[in-house]
């Protein structure tokens, strides 16, 4: 398979990716909807029921583990975007043909950050959904952690290659 | 960086521009100007040789050592 060019695995982990974040923006609009109705939503039953002629029966209860989920999944939306943002940014560079650049370095090193953040944030939601019975599905995944460590060292490689790169273009 | 390149000097000295020399030596002028400019990082002793070749003088004549401050 071509490295680089049109139907080159680069092109289509592209337009993958550009798929995957309209996707991750429209679970945010329907998460900032959500994080907008969710506290109104009693207040407008209540509302709704003192029209006449309308009759409202609901048992919606809003407690403070829905909360908790809602903001979950902000941080692990967010978590998504940033990441896939960062591989988009990555992959132009390869599609323009100079991939061992510095920035790419840094960038593979913030994927790396953002998955720690994630994990870390699933724990700490895992906790909180302990108290506040969330429902929030936490499990310490052993592979995810070592994911994380391989994003860590792949940034390394790039930052040598890099380095290697710019003494091999200066090289006379 | 430590090492300096004096390129201009020799190249004025034998009258010889540095399109001239690019072809002769078979470097593109953009990595003899980084070599005259000193953002070169290193120098293969195939194109030194070439140089000196070109311009009849000894690596000393164009590379020379002096220390930071």
């Amino acid at each position: 398979m071509k490295a680089l060019g049109k139907g080159s695995l680069a092109s289509i982990l592209a337009a993958g990716l550009h798929i995957v974040r309209v996707v991750i923006f429209v679970a945010f609009a329907g998460l900032a909807i959500a994080a907008v109705m969710l506290p109104l939503g009693p207040a407008l039953l209540e509302l709704a029921s003192r029209v006449e002629g309308v009759n409202v029966e609901s048992d919606l209860v809003i407690e403070g583990g829905d909360y908790i989920r809602l903001v979950y999944y902000f941080v692990t939306f967010g978590v998504m975007l940033y990441i896939v943002n960062r591989l988009l940014e990555i992959l132009r560079t390869l599609r323009f043909g100079s991939p061992f650049v510095k920035e790419n370095a840094v960038r593979f090193r913030r994927v790396g950050y953002a998955l720690l953040f994630g994990e870390a944030a699933k724990l700490f939601f895992g906790f909180f959904s302990l108290v506040s019975g969330a429902e929030i599905d936490v499990k310490i995944e052993l592979i995810a952690w070592i994911g994380i460590a391989a994003v860590f060292v792949l940034a390394e490689v790039f930052h040598e290659g890099a380095r290697m790169k710019e003494e091999q273009d200066l090289t006379v | 960086m430590a090492i300096t390149v004096k390129l201009d000097r020799m190249l004025l000295e034998r009258g010889m521009s540095l399109t001239e020399l690019s072809e002769r030596v078979g470097v593109t002028i953009a990595n003899l100007s980084i070599l005259k400019t000193g953002k070169a990082k290193a120098i293969r002793f195939s194109t030194l040789e070439a140089i000196c070749r070109e311009l009849d003088c000894q690596p000393g004549d164009i590379l020379f050592y002096e220390p930071d401050l």
